[in-house]
């Protein structure tokens, strides 16, 4: 079951998305997410939803992905939509019944918001489908670089991440073979209320601590034996460098943010 | 034939620090000399706890001896200044796969070693493609390593050594978490490198049928070196070897049996194909 998440997870290709430079993927997804939050009216909403409609498109991703990151966040979805719907009591009155009031500007608020979050959750999750986790952690690495006048070790941190990214599948199956061993002498992790099951997960989670440092040993030595000594002196093997896509994609959501300042102008605001 | 020694292990001895204050652990390495010369293959043999994998440590300075010296390639590796140096010239593969692997696709784990030797990139390029296609894994170079089998994982462990290109790779039971498929695909790899790219091979296993591929075969017992020449000569030491707790090559065993029930069978066969053609000899004879 927990193989089933998708939220971080990448999907290699070799569309123009993907192959944009990280960097100004992840200034672009910030933006993006602002600019979200800018919109104040449908036509401003309509406008996002296109952009990312077309970065979809071009990046070749199976719609079924999109809907399989969205899944985790129905539920959120539901309660503030029935949220809005429920306290919302602006514009004409649609249904009504009891002290219960349903009126237009609550069906619009819920419409709103769940376009809003939609949009947050997918436009992030484009981000990681179409970025390997290295290219993540080397694009922060280099974004956060002048950190370093702080004295901030930007490189380990990176490190830190990529390490921990490779090592989440690892420890996933390991927590699989543990579980089974420990189901087999007769651990029962099903059953009981939330203490018993918490204590049921003690001899689950204590050794997978004990062989995590003993992995992150053995990985110190081969980090070692393979001449690692910091961030000092190193090449990549991967190069960034913004080519004319990168700055075509500057400039069209440069021109959508524009846009959204405009039609937040002239059109009357849902909020 | 008077080849340039590798790496050199004069007099080692180490000993693991105790988790309590005080006490002493008995040594771990007990005056083990050992001379690896260019391009050689030697197979070290030992049971569990005989100190064989600690030698991998001492090679390339991880672990520091606490008396004696180990050189490699005229550089002591106590010095620290040097460290850098020395694993360039010696890598180690260790026995897990899954923690030697740094990266989450292959080729950018391939690059770790070279992008810490500070190569300019395409140095970088040519190496990676180089190594996978030397360990049969190009194909594969943009996939994930937790999808990858046992066998394969390690062959890219094998990459990431030697795209540093080094002089001499130690091998610390690489195949002991393998299946036989992963197994056989491992032992291929080391041997071509050893016959095609001139690596010295240094192979720690408790697998006999391995030990039998080197052209030196060391076996080690209660942190010693106890035996040392090519693998016949070793494998002839049967009574010995049992002794120590380690077994002959299935082939030698059956040899040894036949040998002994009167057929004209020599004792000291060691390989499959030596045998299978002896006995094809006989029975064409009749």
């Amino acid at each position: 079951m927990i193989k089933d998440i998708t939220l971080g997870q990448y999907f290699p290709g070799n569309s123009v998305i993907h192959r944009l430079d990280p960097r100004i993927k992840i200034v672009l997804v910030f933006a993006y997410i602002v600019a979200i939050f800018l919109c104040k009216n449908f036509y401003a909403m309509g406008i996002m939803f296109i952009l990312l409609l077309a970065v979809i498109l071009l990046s070749r991703i199976s719609p079924k992905l999109i809907l399989k990151s969205v899944r985790p966040i129905v539920i959120i979805v539901i309660i503030t939509s029935l949220l809005q719907l429920i306290y919302n009591r602006t514009g004409e009155v649609l249904w009504e019944w009891w002290k219960l009031k349903i009126t237009t500007g609550g069906v619009n608020m819920a419409l709103f918001t769940t376009l809003r979050i939609i949009l947050l959750v997918v436009a992030s999750s484009m981000l990681t489908y179409t970025t390997s986790p290295t290219m993540l952690t080397d694009a922060i690495e280099r974004l956060f670089c002048p950190l370093k006048v702080f004295k901030i070790n930007v490189h380990s941190i990176a490190m830190m991440m990529t390490i921990a990214l490779r090592f989440i599948p690892t420890l996933i199956d390991e927590v699989d073979k543990i579980m089974s061993a420990q189901k087999s002498r007769g651990a029962d992790l099903e059953s009981g209320n939330i203490v018993q099951r918490g204590k049921a997960l003690v001899p689950i989670f204590v050794p997978l601590f004990i062989n995590s440092f003993r992995r992150a040993y053995e990985l110190a030595f081969a980090m070692e034996c393979r001449c690692y000594q910091g961030g000092e002196g190193r090449t990549r093997l991967r190069v960034m460098k913004c080519a004319v896509r990168d700055y075509i994609s500057l400039i069209v959501v440069a021109a959508t943010v524009a846009g959204i300042i405009l039609l937040n102008h002239y059109f009357p605001t849902v909020l | 034939m008077d080849k340039k020694s590798i790496v050199k292990f004069d007099n080692v001895s180490f000993r693991y620090e105790a988790a309590e204050e005080g006490e002493k652990l008995p040594l771990a390495v007990d005056g083990v000399s050992l001379d690896i010369k260019e391009g050689e293959f030697v197979a070290i043999l030992g049971h569990n706890g005989s100190g064989k994998s600690t030698l991998a440590k001492l090679s390339n300075s991880i672990l520091i001896p606490e008396s004696g010296t180990v050189t490699v390639d005229g550089m002591d590796t106590a010095d620290e200044e040097k460290s850098y140096d020395i694993r360039k010239t010696v890598g180690v593969v260790f026995q897990n796969p899954d923690n030697q692997i740094v990266a989450s696709i292959v080729e950018e784990d391939v690059a770790f070693g070279p992008e810490n030797l500070g190569l300019p990139r395409d140095e970088i390029r040519k190496r990676v493609d180089d190594s996978l296609k030397a360990v049969g894994m190009y194909e594969h170079r943009l996939s994930e390593p937790h999808k990858l089998s046992g066998g394969q994982k390690q062959r890219v462990a094998i990459a990431g050594i030697i795209a540093m290109l080094p002089k001499c790779i130690f091998f610390d039971e690489p195949t002991a978490m393998l299946d036989p498929q992963g197994r056989k695909e491992v032992m291929k790899t080391v041997i071509k490198l050893n016959r095609e790219y001139g690596m010295a091979i240094v192979f720690i296993t408790h697998f006999m049928e391995e030990a039998t591929l080197a052209s030196r075969v060391v076996v080690m017992d209660n942190a010693k070196v106890v035996m040392d020449g090519t693998p016949k000569e070793v494998f002839r030491n049967r009574e010995a070897l049992r002794n120590i707790g380690l077994d002959v090559p299935s082939v030698a065993y059956l040899a040894e049996e036949l040998s002994k029930s009167g057929v004209n069978i020599s004792p000291d066969i060691i390989y499959e194909e030596e045998l299978v053609e002896r006995i094809e000899k006989l029975i064409g004879d009749r």
